[in-house]
């Protein structure tokens, strides 16, 4: 039990980390675009949170595991 | 109210063959809610059609022209018009399911079990949290979205459809394309269409769930310390929710173009 709060709270991190990371390289890459071509700044915005949910998605789903982990859910 | 409580929903269900089948009330009654909003919502929109929309029409028809776009941009020509209503039907359910679970919260408390609900007794377990919790807390409304069965479902008949698509079109091709490019490529063919389905529910459904969990646990707090949090995570979790509904809708029109789009 208490290593699978344990795992949980590790999972956690982990997400927080990794998604953290990816995030920032897509939204450091989007304000690169913006600052050599304001102009395209709309479709990049879009682009950009399209990129953000991909990125996202294995972090999330961690996130969901560890919080189901911490909780005893599962 | 225990937060482990919350993910507690009431059930029916029957034995076939010994192995038990459950459906979740509650999921099954805020989907047919989410399916008379979206009715509710198009029919108000056709109603009194008028050649310059305005009102409701007018954000309807930005949205329909939005996810034909999306559509566009995987398909082409004719292909893609049988797509239309598709994606406009995907991506408004997907959104307004989302937004569900974060108007309000139903929890009902239970003292007596109701075997037909699968609502049990209190537990031996729920007591070591505090003196008074004596009673069971089961929630009566969710996002149908934040139930796994849910996503995971709607991911897996997109697969089937693109798959059945792709087969119709031409079963050589369909064949041939697992060994596209090399022969030895298809076991990596073989991870990519079961990671496909897999991803593409887990990632609507962990957002949400996640979405959730973190709303239950902000309400917990005192309001001084977790309001702010709260309202900045709400309007966020409304961002969230249309971004995972445009991303559904773009990934389904992916992977069925990856089957049904080549020359």
């Amino acid at each position: 039990m208490d290593l699978n709060i344990l795992a949980g709270a590790l999972l956690l991190a982990f997400a927080a980390i990794t998604g953290g990371i990816g995030n920032a390289l897509v939204f450091s890459r989007y304000l690169d675009g913006v600052v050599r071509q304001p102009e395209v700044q709309r479709t990049l915005f879009a682009q950009t949170f399209i990129g953000i949910a991909l990125v996202e998605a294995l972090p999330i789903i961690a996130v969901a595991f560890g919080i189901m982990l911490v909780l005893g859910i599962i | 109210m225990n937060l482990r409580q919350m993910e507690k929903t009431p059930k029916i269900g029957f034995e076939l063959a010994g192995i038990p089948i459950q459906f979740d009330v509650t999921v099954m009654f805020t989907t047919i809610v989410t399916c008379a909003l979206v009715l509710i919502l198009a029919i108000a929109a056709a109603r009194r059609r008028s050649l310059v929309p305005k009102g409701l029409q007018n954000a309807v028809e930005m949205l329909i022209e939005f996810t034909q776009g999306i559509v566009r941009s995987n398909l082409e020509g004719k292909t893609a018009e049988r797509f239309y209503g598709f994606a406009f039907t995907l991506f408004l359910f997907i959104f307004i399911a989302n937004q569900l679970g974060l108007m309000f919260n139903v929890v009902a408390e239970y003292h007596d079990p109701i075997p037909s609900l699968h609502i049990e007794a209190v537990h031996e377990e729920g007591h070591e949290a505090g003196g008074g919790e004596e009673h069971n807390a089961y929630a009566w409304w969710k996002s149908p979205t934040a139930d796994i069965n849910v996503t995971i479902s709607m991911a897996l008949a997109i697969t089937l459809v693109a798959h059945f698509l792709g087969i119709r079109k031409s079963a050589k091709h369909y064949v041939s394309h697992y060994f596209q490019p090399y022969w030895w490529m298809f076991p990596i063919h073989l991870v990519d269409e079961v990671a496909k389905p897999v991803t593409h529910g887990m990632r609507l459904w962990a957002n949400i769930f996640a979405g959730e969990i973190l709303i239950m646990v902000l309400l917990r707090g005192s309001w001084y310390l977790t309001g702010a949090p709260l309202i900045v995570w709400l309007a966020y979790s409304v961002l969230v929710g249309l971004i995972q509904a445009y991303v559904f809708t773009v990934l389904a029109m992916v992977y069925m173009a990856q089957k049904i789009a080549y020359d």
